[in-house]
């Protein structure tokens, strides 16, 4: 019994460490943000576009790929409790919805920090190991503002409108399969889906897309930072960074869910 | 000069421990001003550690350093970065920023710390690539170049700011004989050239006999000799003499008696 509260202890202490490590994290990314309106230079731009461009341009087709898989599937599935209720026609307005408000940010976030957050960890890892983190801190350059900042801001731009692109894949592949496998005519579907959604529906997943992204970019630069000694420990860093993500972005939602349309006066 | 003038660096009474392990028990040294100073000893003796003491990369468990008469322990970030400005490090692995080109790398410090415009920052990445023998190699990328050339690069990159300090890490570690004393010419070149206090971590003694002013020689996180380089081979220590020629066997036992082995064996 001792033992067993002194372990609970232990691990309850261990996540509490970490998030306090996170938010510091945070903070200082926070801080330097707020910095760079009035001080030029705060942000290394180039870095910035870069970290833009692999994470929105080079993540658009996979996204869109996994996003109309999604909504293809989630049609195919409803379509068969519908049916029992004759209310086959609500297909559309269920995946709009789900799509919107769930399915949307999450599959983003997990496709993302499966594609990025690795990334990062194993970037930002591998330079802790060939000491150029040390090299920028003795050329007085904050690793903090000059790693983590570009990327944090990076996912928190790219993640939403990626989430924007599932959302909108999702819906079509719903479409396809409700017009042409389901046989629901095409101009009902549609009014159907755009009377169930509301514009509710579309910032609060895009809010969480935010903050997923915000998880993600914090997570793994972390996990990277913490990176000390060979090959073994980075790649302990990247998967490390990929399943607290998940596990994080998981929990997170069912907050920010429960927040958003239960606590919150509607 | 005044001796003040004539010391850049002094670290007094100096103790880290990791843990239970004291890797650095009390060391008290000076390094002077203009000159070549070889910190050395045999592998584990805390040289490095001293050395990332000396950047501020560690913070010590006790005792001071002082750059230029200011002391650097427990400094705020800020106003370590404003010391650091007089600093250059080249790392045991040249730690180039490996998504960047040649060039880019050099400029690094530039972009971030002076307003200069491109242009400038491009040639002043010229003339500091020519110093140490790169003319011409901007666009290649830190994978497509030899391990000599990358320390080379790294090298120009820690000069960028015209610093008054550059620290070595094993400049010669991982290179062949003849790249390595084409290292050390570089430093004795440099530090004439540009009138740079050189501090250099080495456990090489030919190269350190070749370019060093002053040689600082630690052994289990003790300051064992300093001297210049004639000292240091007519030393009576030793240890140091054990060190210099290389010899296994000497004051460290390479080989236990039987009895002593079989007592360690057993006694756990």
């Amino acid at each position: 019994m001792k033992e067993l509260a002194g372990s609970i202890g232990q691990s309850l202490l261990f996540v509490l460490a970490g998030v306090a490590r996170l938010w510091e994290l945070g903070a200082a990314v926070a801080s330097y943000t707020f910095l760079s309106f009035f001080k030029k230079k705060v942000i290394p731009r180039e870095t910035l576009f870069h970290q833009m461009v692999l994470i929105g341009i080079d993540s658009t087709a996979i996204v869109s790929l996994v996003g109309a898989s999604v909504g293809t599937v989630l049609a195919l599935q409803a379509a068969y409790s519908l049916k029992t209720f004759g209310a086959l026609m609500y297909t559309g307005s269920l995946v709009c919805v789900a799509m919107a408000r769930e399915l949307g940010p999450l599959i983003a976030s997990i496709v993302i920090s499966g594609r990025i957050g690795a990334r990062m960890a194993a970037e930002i890892g591998t330079m802790m190991v060939q000491e150029e983190v040390d090299a920028l801190t003795t050329m007085g350059i904050n690793p903090i503002r000059y790693l983590v900042v570009p990327r944090v801001l990076a996912l928190a731009l790219m993640l939403p409108c990626l989430t924007v692109i599932v959302d909108v894949m999702g819906m079509l592949g719903g479409w396809a399969i409700g017009v042409t496998g389901l046989g629901i005519n095409s101009t009902l579907y549609i009014a159907k889906s755009v009377d169930a959604l509301c514009l509710k529906d579309i910032y609060t997943g895009l809010l969480k897309s935010f903050i997923f992204s915000i998880l993600i970019a914090l997570v793994s630069c972390h996990q990277g930072l913490s990176v000390s000694g060979g090959a073994d420990a980075v790649g302990k860093a990247t998967t490390q960074a990929v399943v607290i993500s998940i596990v994080l972005i998981i929990v997170v939602d069912c907050l920010a869910t429960a927040v958003i349309y239960y606590a919150l006066p509607t | 000069m005044s001796e003040s003038e004539q010391t850049v660096i002094e670290v007094k009474d100096l103790v880290k421990r990791f843990g239970d392990l004291t890797v650095l028990d009390g060391i008290n040294v000076t390094i002077p001003r203009g000159k070549i100073t070889v910190i050395m000893g045999g592998s584990g003796c805390g040289k490095t550690t001293l050395l990332r003491h000396l950047i501020a990369l560690h913070q010590p468990t006790s005792g001071d350093i002082f750059v230029d008469g200011k002391n650097i322990v427990g400094l705020s970030e800020k106003d370590m970065n404003d010391v650091r400005r007089k600093f250059g490090m080249l790392f045991q692995g040249s730690a180039l920023f490996n998504s960047m080109t040649v060039g880019e790398n050099v400029a690094v410090p530039l972009k971030e710390h002076t307003e200069l415009s491109p242009e400038i920052i491009r040639i002043i990445v010229r003339v500091k690539l020519e110093l140490v023998g790169l003319t011409g190699f901007e666009d290649f990328m830190p994978y497509q170049i030899s391990g000599g050339m990358k320390k080379r690069v790294a090298l120009a990159r820690a000069i960028a700011l015209d610093p008054k300090i550059v620290f070595y890490d094993e400049p010669g570690a991982g290179l062949d004989p003849i790249t390595a004393s084409m290292i050390d010419r570089l430093i004795l070149d440099l530090s004439k050239k540009l009138n740079i206090t050189s501090v250099v971590v080495s456990h090489e003694m030919k190269s350190a006999f070749r370019i060093a002013d002053e040689i600082i020689i630690l052994h289990k996180g003790k300051v064992l000799q300093v001297g210049t380089a004639d000292e240091v081979k007519n030393s009576k220590d030793s240890y140091v003499q054990q060190f210099i020629h290389g010899e296994s066997e000497g004051v460290i036992p390479f080989k236990q008696t039987s009895e002593a082995y079989l007592k360690g064996l057993l006694s756990t």
